[in-house]
């Protein structure tokens, strides 16, 4: 009985994308304590996770990120009515700032050595945010920079409301038949939408890294276009099939797994 | 001569970067006939392909591939960076 409870809890929180305790104490009808001491016991076996404090705590299911703000960013057909300053770079220079703090994740598990690859990936997937939509932004200029670290994975979020990859490659390359295509040129072959400068190594880069370790993955959407790379690939892809389809814009996601 | 890249930061990413630390150590330059250039990583946390491809295209145009050497390092990003900038023969001074 106790472990039926348990796993609609966990049901409901997979369902709302996360929950508050008062939500399910309504829904399942069993007392607040009860609910806490489930949801305490869900904790102490590392399958969900509290964000918040108080009253505005909420569960969540732990190793997946929270993507819900950056999707609504990134799909809104108008200037996005929420540009949250902690996350929206608006400039290079804010998000080479910002990359430092990756280090940090040191703290959650994040292993000496592979923190260089990691800032390294980051910086390459959030430079070319800049790099290829100097005067072709949609509206927002600059990139959306997020890292979660949970359930003992590190998830890194970087999109823009810029182009999009086909729109920027195709230039280089007419023959590219879709987004789809432009994809794939972008991570597995020297190309890049600032010809006829040398230019095209970045994302090849960030594939090897992903590539060169079993506990990690990518997955990179821009408009209908969707490719993954790594061992944790297809989970990235999963947490992308969500994302707008709309063309213009890109969004990579990075899962790189904590010691 | 040697170089050391912790003086152009700690974390070394993007081509606008990596194009004004080249102009930089150009302007600082000035080695001896056949004198070898080392880039030396210790301090530096991460480096990029594109920060460190501006950095090597700028250097190895004006001296030479084989006089422009990186030191070895363990930080895995610098050997990754240059397993792709050195995978491109087209790259200037190549």
């Amino acid at each position: 009985m106790k472990t039926e409870t348990r796993s609609k809890i966990i049901e409901i929180i997979r369902k709302k994308n996360g929950t508050r305790p008062i939500e399910l104490v309504k829904q399942l009808e069993i007392t607040p304590q009860a609910i806490h001491r489930h949801l305490k016991l869900l904790a102490v076996a590392g399958l969900i996770e509290s964000h918040g404090r108080g009253p505005l705590t909420r569960y969540f299911i732990a190793g997946k990120p929270q993507l819900d703000r950056v999707r609504r960013w990134l799909a809104s057909a108008a200037k996005p009515a929420e540009n949250p300053e902690e996350f929206v770079c608006r400039t290079r220079d804010v998000f080479t700032a910002r990359l430092p703090r990756l280090a940090l994740f040191a703290q959650a598990g994040l292993n000496e050595d592979d923190a260089p690859l990691v800032i390294a990936a980051a910086g390459e997937v959030g430079n070319n945010c800049f790099d290829h939509n100097l005067g072709s932004w949609q509206d927002v200029p600059g990139c959306w920079f997020e890292a979660q670290a949970t359930g003992g994975r590190l998830w890194l979020c970087i999109a823009d409301r810029g182009q999009g990859i086909f729109n920027s490659l195709v230039r280089a390359d007419p023959a590219l038949a879709d987004e789809q295509a432009a994809l794939a040129a972008a991570f597995e072959r020297t190309l890049s939408g600032r010809a006829p400068e040398n230019r095209g190594n970045g994302l090849k880069f960030v594939r090897n890294v992903v590539n060169g370790g079993e506990g990690r993955g990518l997955a990179c959407r821009s408009g209908a276009g969707l490719a993954d790379y790594g061992r944790l690939g297809p989970e990235c892809r999963a947490e992308l099939a969500g994302f707008p389809e709309k063309p213009g814009g890109a969004v990579t996601l990075i899962l790189w797994r904590l010691a | 001569m040697r170089i050391r890249l912790e003086q152009y930061g700690a974390i070394l990413t993007s081509r606008p970067a990596g194009r004004e630390a080249a102009l930089a150590m150009k302007a600082l330059l000035r080695p001896a006939a056949d004198e070898t250039i080392e880039l030396d990583f210790t301090g530096v946390v991460s480096v990029g392909p594109s920060w460190l491809d501006e950095v090597l295209s700028a250097l190895r145009a004006d001296y030479g591939r084989g006089r422009v050497v990186c030191l070895p390092t363990k930080n895995a990003s610098v050997a990754e960076s240059l397993k792709v900038i050195d995978a491109d023969p087209g790259r200037p001074g190549f």
